[in-house]
C-alpha cells in the first residue's frame, strides 16, 4: 500500500504530520523508532527575535478544546537552528520549519536563515493571532501574496503558507497565496476567541485573548479546507481537531494532501501513530491501493 | 526516567475525610520510577469533558501508584466516582523532583496547605532513616479536611497543625507556624507545596530569614510535556515551565 504523498516534488512517506506548536520535547517521550514513522515534523514557530510569550495564565479549557495565548515563546531563530533544529534532524524524518515574521524583511532573513540550515520546507506562519497587532498578514490577500512571493524569491525549498481562519472568505486569501506561488498551504490556524471568569468579571487569560483549537473547530475547519480545495491546485496540509482517524480521513476526504494533529498530542501523545495506523486500516478496508485515490475523493 | 503512558486499573479509591480522597492505580513500571516531588498526568475519561487530563503529585510510589486528591471541579468529581477494577489513562512520571538535602543539612521543615502535603510522603520516605529533625507543618480548612497524618509520625516527622476555624491544632493560617522553624540557613531546609499566598509567604519568610529551600507551584497544564509552553510561570530567570522545569523550584525563584 502506498500511503507516500508528495508536495513540490519532495516525498513524504505518509501524510500524518504534527502541527506546529504542538509536539515539543517529544524526544523525552517517544523512542525515535515510533517517531521516524510520521510523514514529516513541524516544529513551534521561530520568530528572528527570541520571544518570552505572553503572560500566565496562557491556556483555557473550553468544551471540546482548549484557548491558548503562548504568544510564540521560542529562543529565536539562530538558536534553534544551533540547539534545538539537530536534534529535530537527526529523527531521520522531514522538518518543515515554521517561521514568523514582524515586517517583510523579517520574513526574508528567516527564509534565508532556514534555507541555509537544510531543512525539507518552510512554513510561513501567516496567522498568528497574539502578536498583539489590529490586523494579521493573513487576513489581507495582498499582504498574503507579498509574503509568499518574496519567501518564494528567497527560497530553494518549498513554501507553505499558513492560513487563518480569522477571515471572511478563506479561499480568496488561499487563492493569493497561491498566486503569490506557494508550493502548499496549511491550513487552519487558531480561531479567536475567550472566555469571561464571571466572578471576576475578567479574561481567563492573561493575554486576554487567544486562539481556539481542538475538535470544537473540527466542523470549520474541515469546510475551509473543502472550500479552499475547490479553489486552488497546490497541496493542501490540513489541521483543525484531529483526535482520531477518521477526523484525518474527513480532511483528506475534503482534499488535503496531508493531516496535522495539534491539541490532541496533549490529550494523548499516542495520537499521531494511531491516526497513521487508522488511516492504513481505512485503505485496507475500502481496497485502496494509494491514498491519492482518497484524496479529494468527497461525493456530492 | 523515560516517560510511561498506559492504561492501569484502579485498586483502590476511597473518601479518607472531608472531600480528600486516596487512590491506588495498578501502574508499577511509573511507580517504581517516581522521585518525590514527581507528578503523574491523568485522563479521568476518554471523551472531550473535561479536555484536559490533571496533574496530580505522586503521594506514594512502589508497586502501586498513589495518589491524594481533593474534589474541587468537575475532573476530581468524576474521578471520585470510579470503582476499583476501572480504568484510568496515566502519563508520568513527570517533572522535576525535590532536591534531598545534602550531608550539611539537620533539619528539614515541610510546610504544606491543604492537599499540598500529597508530594511530601515520597519526600519523608526517602530521608526516613537519615538522622534528621524532620519537621511538618501543615495548614488546613478546617479538622474534617485534615489528612491522616500517622505516615508521616511513623517516617519521624514532628507535627504541627494550623486549621482556619482552630477545629485542629492552632487556630489561623499555617504562616501562625513559622516560628516553629529553626532560623539556621546553614542546616535547615524548607520545602513547601499549598496554594500560592502561602507559598508567597513562605518565600518572602525565607528571604527575610536567608533561609534556602524549594516549593512546588501549581498551574493549569494542557500536555504536562512541556509541549505547549502553556503551563508558564514567571521566574527571576523569565517564564519557564510548571511541567516539565517544575513543579519544583528553588524558594526564591518564582516571582509572585
Ligand atoms: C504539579 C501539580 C500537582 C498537583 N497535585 C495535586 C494533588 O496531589 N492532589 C490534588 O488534589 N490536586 C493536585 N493538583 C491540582 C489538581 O490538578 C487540580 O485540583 C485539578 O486539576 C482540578 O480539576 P477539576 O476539574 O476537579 O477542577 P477545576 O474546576 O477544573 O479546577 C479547580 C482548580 O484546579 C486548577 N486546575 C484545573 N485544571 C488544571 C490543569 N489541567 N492543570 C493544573 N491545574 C488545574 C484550576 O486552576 C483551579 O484552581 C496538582 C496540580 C499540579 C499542577
Ligand atoms: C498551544 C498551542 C500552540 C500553538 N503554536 C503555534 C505556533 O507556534 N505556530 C503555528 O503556526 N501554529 C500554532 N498553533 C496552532 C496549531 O498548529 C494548529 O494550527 C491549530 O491548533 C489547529 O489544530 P488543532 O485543533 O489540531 O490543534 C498552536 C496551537 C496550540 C494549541
Ligand atoms: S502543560 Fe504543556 S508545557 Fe506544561
Amino acid at each position: 500500500m502506498d500511503l507516500s504523498v508528495s508536495i513540490a516534488g519532495i516525498k513524504f512517506k505518509n501524510p500524518v504530520t504534527v502541527a506546529s506548536g504542538t509536539f515539543g520535547h517529544a524526544e523525552d517521550f517517544y523512542d525515535d523508532k515510533e517517531l521516524r514513522r510520521l510523514g514529516a515534523l513541524i516544529p513551534k514557530t521561530v520568530t528572528l527575535f527570541p520571544r518570552q510569550g505572553n503572560p500566565p495564565p496562557r491556556i483555557v479549557e473550553t468544551p471540546a478544546g482548549m484557548i491558548n495565548a503562548i504568544g510564540i515563546e521560542n529562543p529565536g531563530v539562530d538558536i534553534f537552528i544551533t540547539d534545538k533544529l539537530p536534534l529535530l534532524k537527526a529523527i531521520g524524518i522531514p522538518v518543515i520549519v515554521s517561521v514568523s515574521g514582524a515586517n517583510y524583511e523579517e520574513f526574508r532573513i528567516l527564509v534565508e536563515k532556514v534555507n541555509a540550515a537544510g531543512v525539507t520546507a518552510v512554513e510561513l506562519n501567516l496567522s498568528c493571532p497574539n502578536l498583539g497587532k489590529h490586523s494579521l498578514v493573513a487576513q489581507d490577500p495582498a499582504a498574503v501574496e507579498r509574503v509568499v512571493r518574496l519567501a518564494k524569491k528567497h527560497s530553494r525549498i518549498p513554501v507553505c503558507a499558513k492560513l487563518s481562519p480569522n477571515v471572511t472568505d478563506i479561499a480568496q486569501i488561499a487563492a493569493a497565496a497561491e498566486q503569490g506561488g506557494a508550493d502548499a498551504l496549511s491550513l487552519v490556524n487558531t480561531f479567536q476567541a475567550m472566555v469571561i471568569d464571571v466572578e471576576k468579571r475578567r479574561s481567563k487569560l492573561g493575554n486576554f485573548t487567544g486562539g481556539l483549537s481542538g475538535p470544537a473547530i473540527r466542523p470549520i475547519a474541515v469546510f475551509m479546507v473543502h472550500q479552499v480545495y475547490r479553489r486552488i491546485k497546490i497541496p493542501i496540509i490540513a489541521m483543525g481537531g484531529i483526535m482520531a482517524p477518521d477526523d484525518a480521513l474527513q480532511y483528506i476526504i475534503a482534499g488535503a494532501t496531508m493531516a496535522a494533529v495539534g491539541t490532541a498530542n496533549f490529550i494523548d501523545p499516542g495520537t499521531p501513530l494511531a491516526v497513521l495506523r487508522g488511516v492504513e486500516d481505512y485503505l485496507k478496508r475500502h481496497g485502496m491501493q494509494r491514498i491519492s485515490e482518497l484524496r479529494g475523493s468527497l461525493q456530492s | 526516567m523515560k516517560k510511561i503512558q498506559g492504561v492501569y486499573k484502579i485498586t483502590a479509591n476511597q473518601k479518607i475525610s472531608g472531600s480528600y480522597y486516596h487512590l491506588k492505580i495498578a501502574a508499577p513500571d511509573i511507580g517504581r520510577g517516581v522521585l518525590p516531588g514527581q507528578f503523574v498526568h491523568v485522563r479521568v475519561n476518554d471523551g472531550l469533558e473535561p479536555f484536559f487530563r490533571r496533574p496530580f503529585s505522586v503521594f506514594r510510589g512502589g508497586k502501586s501508584l498513589e495518589i491524594l486528591y481533593d474534589v474541587v471541579g468537575p475532573a476530581t468529581k468524576q474521578l471520585a466516582a470510579k470503582r476499583p477494577g476501572e480504568t484510568l489513562d496515566v502519563i508520568g512520571p513527570l517533572g522535576h523532583a525535590f532536591t534531598l538535602p545534602d550531608k550539611n543539612i539537620r533539619v528539614v521543615v515541610l510546610i504544606a496547605g491543604g492537599v499540598g502535603i500529597a508530594p511530601f510522603l515520597t519526600l519523608t520516605d526517602k530521608i526516613r532513616l537519615k538522622k534528621l529533625d524532620k519537621i511538618l507543618l501543615y495548614g488546613g480548612r478546617t479538622k474534617a479536611n485534615i489528612v491522616s497524618l500517622k505516615a508521616f509520625r511513623d517516617n519521624g516527622c514532628r507535627i504541627h497543625v494550623a486549621t482556619d476555624d482552630g477545629s485542629a491544632g492552632v487556630k489561623g493560617r499555617v504562616s501562625g507556624l513559622f516560628s516553629k522553624i529553626p532560623l539556621d540557613p546553614s542546616t535547615t531546609l524548607i520545602y513547601a507545596c499549598g496554594p500560592r499566598p502561602m507559598l508567597a509567604a513562605i518565600q518572602s519568610f525565607a528571604a527575610q530569614h536567608g533561609m534556602r529551600g524549594e516549593l512546588s507551584y501549581e498551574e493549569v497544564m494542557a500536555c504536562g510535556l512541556g509541549a505547549c509552553l502553556g503551563c508558564a510561570v514567571q521566574t527571576r530567570k523569565g517564564y519557564k515551565t510548571v511541567c516539565h522545569d517544575g513543579p519544583v523550584f528553588p524558594l526564591e525563584e518564582v516571582v509572585f
